[in-house]
């Protein structure tokens, strides 16, 4: 073995769903684990290979475009197979059906238990136990199990039945609140499921760090995550000022919570435009000055210090802003970096997908096509091994791809053990139709 | 037995991603060696402070993102400086450093120069990598934001593009270091390889599997780019609302999460067969007639009442906690979601607990963030200095 890959060996069985668990596993496929889904052709899991099994050319317009935004937005026969949204977290894994609720089903399932190092869920409460694979009887078939948990508001006390998406939990963790434009309600706020993220990275720590200990010892053991409690781990500031001082936070708009003067988004030319500015230090704000080419306004000693620019930030905002609206946004970003101010574009998709930095560091890999979607540049692992063969070196997983390879190769199963699956309707290529027509 | 107990990480990072990357490490039972500049880390003068009080001892940022660390002030401007450092990664399983990369080429802790000491994992925690155009660059939380966060298409139309709470930003790319240097510490045991690591920030950001690297995907797919929305709101519900006593998230798109949504509100009006029918839910009369029934109900109920309500209907609605909420809320208290520091300045204060519950190794919370310099001396006699070579470094100020 010369690809050095800090997970070989270990096998994950992975029931995971929506981005939260998903990315979890991911996390571990990108560091060598060989990550098996177990996907059931018939039941749809909401929010997990696209939107909906029957979304169209037509449904697609009229939803946002991280989640209508299919090939040509086209979904075609298969959208669980093109859905931007969700086909990025499935590289680096393997998919076969199984309907584990079934008898034959569910022997399957548990020998695939019995030869995985984890087991990884994040369905409903209870999911599992009803397939009669709680951990219990996980650790009979594999005593040594590492078992993740990650519901969204904990195996324990009176919020277990709460449900929701990433957006739900962000709420919950205190993250809302803390967004949203200055001075007015947080009413006008956008869903933007960061706990899914944040939940998805502590997972793989966890399992990580678990994985280690069982290496050592030889002992597994089970991880709760509730993801509302990871989530609170982003907004310190905020939790912490109310533990220790009875304060209360709202939102800042887009001013620092770090005490940078100015530190907002500024418009310009063009329509739409914006050029983030964060003056962390004095010395940054010198900078700005000197690149604004010293305006009468800003060589007020009052504004020497960021306590004194704070006294007047919104004027600072406002003639930084006349600066920037007749500018454009690419020279203000390299000349205010190479003024020593810290800046940056505020980058659409079209501009983040073509933007040279990420191109010349070979941020994306260019993946052939498939039936599903056309050849494309898809994201990878946003960490450089320099011997480890961390990367994106298999194209996501199309649902059912690995039929054969799971069937066969990891489970052994006689060629007449695999046909009577086939005929059982355990092995197929797509989802059921009745789940198509009513999911 | 802690999970990373015998893993010795020596941490040269400074301000908030690196530090919450160690963080995650020590609050799992690694010992983490942090080194910090004369002065100490800048983030020790982040708020808030005890009492609105500032000093060095005082941030609560700090203390948060330091727990379990041990502190030792050396300056690696200093040639002698670097004689301790080569010491301490003689000892190390892996160097964690968040330097520019000219910096850390300039201090001497780039990977080339921390190999010639010893064959060890090093993760960089770069804003941009070790390469490219915008390699020298520097980030802020919000500008990290702008550029890789999806920031553009968050707010309303019409106006300015909005950023995320408090430094979240940066604390999500902790988390992604913590992988890459778990992943690290795996392959330096498994295969006894040591190997340079990078974790972008940018790169981070523009990676995260929710809406923002779809984003890109969907532009790549369809052309299309990921717009602001005029409204927040989905018809026929959906978005924010205003309640007795605060706020409430609300998901009720068409299907079982509107049929759930109708039948948490419990309102007569809702039976009406219009409110089957898409095409008029979805429609700004839909929309203006839910309004008229989902208002008066959402500000008549606390956001208790609503959550509860929420919970047997299995509806996809949530409350908007405050700071304060986390800190007062029962069940997070019950579940033993708050933890506590003992501080030899700071007295006993409750610190932000575990983010996950382990069964058999322990998250815990062994000691409070050090204070500066606090365990130098310690550290100098493990590494074998005399008495009389600590002082020469202590009088000559490369230690403190």
């Amino acid at each position: 073995m010369s690809s050095y890959l800090p997970l070989e060996g270990i096998r994950i069985c992975d029931f995971t769903a929506v981005w939260a668990g998903q990315s979890a596993t991911m996390y571990l496929a990108d560091l060598g684990a060989e990550c098996i889904k177990v996907e059931n052709p018939y039941i749809w899991n909401p929010m997990t290979r696209a939107a909906s099994p029957r979304i169209d050319a037509t449904t697609c317009r009229f939803i946002p475009a991280w989640m209508g935004g299919h090939p040509e937005s086209d979904p075609g026969p298969r959208p669980w197979n093109n859905a931007p949204a969700f086909i990025h977290v499935m590289r680096n894994k393997k998919s076969f059906t199984v309907d584990s609720r079934r008898p034959e089903g569910l022997e399957v399932v548990k020998s695939l238990i019995r030869i995985s190092d984890v087991v990884a869920e994040n369905l409903a409460l209870g999911t599992l136990d009803k397939l009669q694979l709680s951990d219990d009887e996980i650790r009979k078939i594999r005593p040594d199990a590492v078992i993740l948990h990650q519901p969204g508001f904990g195996t324990t006390g009176d919020y277990i039945e709460g449900r929701g998406y990433g957006s739900h939990i962000d709420g919950v963790a205190g993250g809302t609140i803390l967004r949203g434009y200055r001075d007015s309600a947080p009413l006008t706020n956008t869903q933007i499921f960061a706990s899914d993220f944040v939940a998805g990275t502590h997972a793989a720590v966890a399992l990580l760090a678990a994985l280690r200990h069982r290496r050592r010892t030889g002992e597994g053991q089970v991880i709760e995550m509730a993801q509302f409690e990871t989530a609170a781990q982003m907004f310190p500031q905020a939790a912490l000022d109310a533990a220790w001082n009875g304060s209360e936070h709202g939102t800042l708009g887009n001013r620092s919570i770090e005490g940078f003067v100015p530190n907002s988004v500024f418009p310009c030319s063009g329509d739409n435009v914006w050029v983030a500015i964060s003056c962390r230090t004095d010395a940054e704000w010198e900078a700005l000055v000197r690149y604004m080419g010293n305006p009468a306004w800003a060589k007020d000693d009052a504004l020497a210090t960021a306590a004194g620019r704070a006294q007047q930030e919104d004027r600072i905002e406002a003639e930084v802003a006349a600066f920037t609206s007749s500018r454009d946004q690419e020279s203000l970003f390299h000349e205010l970096q190479a003024a020593g101010v810290t800046a940056g574009p505020v980058l659409n998709a079209g501009q983040a997908a073509e933007d040279p930095h990420l191109v010349q560091t070979n941020a994306w890999k260019r993946l052939p096509a498939t039936d599903d979607y056309p050849e494309t540049e898809f994201p990878i692992p946003p960490m450089h091994f320099s011997q480890s063969d961390v990367g994106l070196r298999t194209p996501p997983a199309l649902f059912a791809e690995h039929n054969d390879y799971v069937y066969r190769e990891v489970l052994g199963l006689s060629e007449e053990e695999i046909a009577a699956m086939a005929a059982a309707g355990h092995i197929r290529d797509t989802y059921d139709d009745t789940v198509i027509q009513s999911a | 037995m802690d999970a990373l107990e015998g893993v010795t990480v020596v941490d040269l990072t400074s301000h908030i991603a690196g530090p919450y990357a160690t963080k995650l490490l020590a609050d799992l039972g690694a010992r983490v060696i942090k080194v910090e500049r004369p002065g100490g880390d800048g983030s020790r003068a982040l708020g808030p402070f005890l009492g609105d009080e500032p000093g060095p001892e005082r941030s609560a940022t700090y203390q948060f993102l330091n727990t379990n660390k041990e502190s030792m002030v050396l300056d690696l401007k200093r040639p002698e400086g670097h004689e301790v450092l080569a010491r301490l990664v003689e000892k190390a399983d892996l160097v964690v450093e968040s330097y520019p990369p000219a910096v850390a080429q300039r201090l001497g802790v780039d990977y080339e120069a921390l190999q010639t000491i010893g064959d060890v994992p090093v993760l960089s925690v770069t804003n941009f990598g070790q390469t490219g155009p915008y390699r020298d660059y520097q980030l802020s939380d919000t500008v990290l934001f702008a550029m890789g966060g999806e920031m553009w298409s968050l707010g309303l139309a019409g106006q300015e593009p909005l950023k995320t709470g408090g430094t979240s930003t940066l604390l999500q790319c902790g988390a992604m270091a913590g992988i890459a240097a778990l992943g690290g510490i795996h392959a330096w045991e498994l295969h006894g390889v040591g190997q340079h690591i990078d974790v972008p920030l940018f790169e981070v950001q523009i990676q995260s599997i929710d809406r923002r690297s779809s984003a890109i995907l969907a532009y790549r797919f369809s052309g299309r780019v990921l717009e602001a929305p005029i409204t927040p709101h989905a018809a026929p519900a959906g978005g924010i609302y205003p309640c007795a006593d605060g706020y409430v998230e609300v998901t009720a798109t068409f299907g079982n999460y509107w049929n759930r949504f109708r039948e948490m509100i419990g309102a007569e009006e809702f039976s009406d067969p219009h409110w089957d029918d898409q095409s008029f839910a979805a429609s700004p009369d839909g929309r203006a007639a839910a309004d008229a029934i989902v208002y008066p109900w959402m500000l008549s109920h606390t956001r208790d009442e609503i959550w509860r309500e929420a919970r047997r209907a299995r509806a996809m609605v949530a409350p908007l906690f405050t700071g304060k909420d986390l800190f007062e809320d029962p069940v997070l208290r019950e579940r033993g979601f708050w933890a506590e520091i003992e501080h030899k300045v700071l007295g006993r204060l409750p610190m932000i607990g575990r983010p996950y519950v382990f069964e058999k190794t322990p998250w815990r919370i062994r000691k409070p963030a050090p204070m500066l310099g606090e365990h130098t001396a310690g550290i100098l006699e493990e590494l074998g200095l005399e008495p009389e070579e600590q002082q020469k470094l202590n009088e000559a100020g490369v230690v403190g």
